[in-house]
């Protein structure tokens, strides 16, 4: 999970303040009647960026690319586009494109066509357009299957077909409805290394919803943890992981172990009661909320027997061993033994 | 294949004949060699030749074909219009009432619905002739069009038309490069139902027709008020052959195409895993 983001290089524009951001939420709110989609949203997202919108159903991330594709439109507030409000501007003319949960591929056109058709719309030159489409079906490496209708092929290549398309326009933001939703576990995981290597080679910024924490933290350069259309914490996975902002995100993200104690500020380390006739627990600052503590199980080492130099963190009951991928060990104690 | 037993074998031919019984005693009278309907006096096709030296008989049958290209046309268009804005402007105000209105023409009485044209025909001092036809059966059959392609667009992924208008298309473009032909199939049979309706509406034609220009139902049902003669049974047998030529087409033609798109897919998910 967090491995992958941790070793990814220096990539921050969101820390640079010399740098524009290309798109820019600003005090944006959504409503439909009386249900409030998005309430009063501000966030900067920057070139070449693969932002996550994490969260779940209903949290208002698809509302939030659908006003991006210009489906939606804000009840108040402004959408900026490289600093241009684009509230007036219609789908069709905006150099964003999206890549459809559903895939959305024309069922009586081929993946040849379904690709050609938007540099179509823009009238390009006939052997422009060949040859795009060419370049789209080598990135996508589906230049077998030109000439099939989508219903002729299987889920994995449709899916290659939707991205194909959506990138054949070479937009300035390219955003994935879930993209990878229809797709097995494994295929899954083959695509998400596919879409960051794509993303990287054609330098689009890419704006991802996803309701699948893993997802979001290996694909993303950052991401945004969203409940009821409010952005709960923006980050990189690594910081959302190792320091969530509050017991949602910390709750959401992967498996976690929630310690409830009173905090009392010691020098610039924070001292936590949590249980009756236990030792307190030290620790940095910097991801303590004021009476929750939290740690990770990948964070811990178990000891089924007393280690002979460490002073035991807390002490708990051994409840089970759930393998999380490469860490071999995770250990919930979540009821600490008053008496042990 | 399993044996019918002797009481499902039963009910299926008795509730067969009842269907079918009347046509094959039609078709069969229309080879009788005597001009008496109910004598039989041998095999000829002689009436046949009797029905395309016919004048009036021709007359009716080209102007029947004419009102019914013409009027399934322009109810195909209102009607998929129509349809159209019903399933997809959303909750806009009066829909409920505009949609039930659409639909009442289905249930109206075609007696009601003819005379009421007939009074707006003679109000606005239209003559009545194949123009007066045509009107007619486009303001009926348009609303069993709009009910075919509604229901068809009511399953109709709308991501589609998103997709289309993200990739460059305006609305209109969207609606012809993708949701028309993918359509296609719904509105084609809305215009084969608005065809045939138009083909043997009897009722709502004897309010619109006029002297100069009768339809062939109207034809067939005032000949056979000064009794029923051998050529009637020919011309019915030639309708006949030609509803079931175009229903098993067009059975034909659907059951190749789900084949067609089930070995299809199945090929394809062979080939991706």
């Amino acid at each position: 999970m967090a491995q992958v983001a941790a070793q990814k290089p220096v990539f921050a524009p969101w820390d640079d303040p010399k740098q524009a951001p290309l798109i820019q939420f600003k005090n944006v709110t959504k409503r439909f009647g009386d249900f409030v989609a998005i309430d009063d949203m501000t966030i900067d997202i920057y070139e070449r960026e693969f932002f996550a919108l994490l969260g779940p159903s209903g949290c208002g991330k698809t509302t939030m690319m659908r006003m991006l594709a210009g489906f939606e439109r804000p009840t108040e507030g402004q959408i900026l586009l490289g600093g241009q409000d684009i509230d007036a501007i219609p789908p069709n003319k905006r150099s964003v494109n999206m890549m459809f949960q559903s895939y959305a591929l024309f069922p009586h056109l081929s993946v040849w066509e379904n690709i050609a058709f938007g540099l179509k719309r823009q009238k390009l030159p006939k052997e422009q357009i060949d040859e795009r489409v060419n370049e789209m079906l080598r990135l996508t490496r589906l230049s077998k299957f030109a000439k099939r209708k989508p219903h002729q092929i299987s889920g994995g290549q449709r899916q290659r077909v939707a991205l194909a398309r959506s990138l054949a326009r070479a937009p300035k933001l390219l955003l994935l409805d879930e993209p990878l939703g229809a797709l097995d576990k494994k295929l899954r995981q083959e695509t998400q290394f596919e879409l960051m290597d794509i993303q990287e080679k054609t330098g689009t910024t890419f704006v991802i919803v996803t309701h699948d924490q893993e997802e979001a933290m290996t694909v993303a350069s950052r991401v945004a943890v969203m409940d009821e259309g409010v952005m709960v914490q923006v980050d990189t996975p690594a910081k959302i992981y190792e320091a969530p902002n509050s017991v949602y995100v910390a709750d959401f993200i992967g498996d976690v172990n929630i310690i409830e104690g009173r905090a009392k500020q010691i020098s610039d380390q924070v001292n936590i009661a949590w249980a009756e006739g236990q030792p307190s627990i030290f620790k940095g600052p910097f991801w303590i909320s004021h009476i929750l503590a939290t740690y990770r199980p990948t964070m811990s080492g178990c000891h089924q027997v007393k280690p002979s130099r460490r002073r035991p963190l807390i002490r708990g009951v051994y409840r089970a061993e759930i393998s999380l991928g490469k860490t071999k060990c995770g250990c919930h104690s979540r009821q600490p033994l008053a008496s042990a | 294949m399993r044996r019918l037993s002797w009481f499902n074998a039963t009910s299926l031919s008795l509730g067969f004949a009842f269907l079918y019984l009347p046509m094959i005693i039609l078709i069969i009278y229309s080879f009788n060699a005597s001009k008496l309907v109910t004598v039989w006096a041998g095999f000829s096709t002689k009436w046949y030749g009797e029905l395309f030296r016919n004048e009036a008989f021709l007359d009716a049958a080209w102007v029947t074909i004419r009102v019914a290209i013409m009027s399934s046309t322009f109810a195909t268009i209102l009607g998929t219009m129509a349809a159209y804005v019903l399933v997809r402007a959303g909750r806009f105000y009066g829909r409920t009432l505009f949609s039930g209105m659409i639909y009442a023409p289905l249930v109206m009485p075609e007696v009601i619905t003819g005379l009421s044209l007939l009074l707006l025909f003679i109000g606005i001092g239209l003559d009545r002739g194949v123009v007066t036809i045509v009107l007619a059966h486009t303001t009926f059959s348009m609303c069993y069009v709009s009910v075919v392609v509604s229901s068809r667009l009511v399953t109709f992924d709308r991501s589609l038309e998103e997709a289309a208008q993200d990739l460059g298309c305006t609305p209109m473009e969207s609606f012809r490069l993708v949701t028309l032909p993918i359509i296609a199939p719904a509105v084609l049979s809305g215009w084969l139902l608005a065809f045939t309706l138009s083909l043997d509406d009897l009722v709502i034609a004897s309010f619109a027709s006029g002297p100069s220009s009768t339809t062939l139902p109207i034809k067939i049902y005032s000949a056979v008020r000064l009794g029923v003669s051998p050529e009637i049974n020919a011309l019915s047998t030639i309708m006949i052959g030609i509803v079931t030529i175009g229903v098993v087409t067009a059975s034909i033609m659907t059951k190749r195409a789900a084949v067609k798109q089930m070995r299809d897919e199945q090929a394809a998910e062979r080939a991706g895993e």
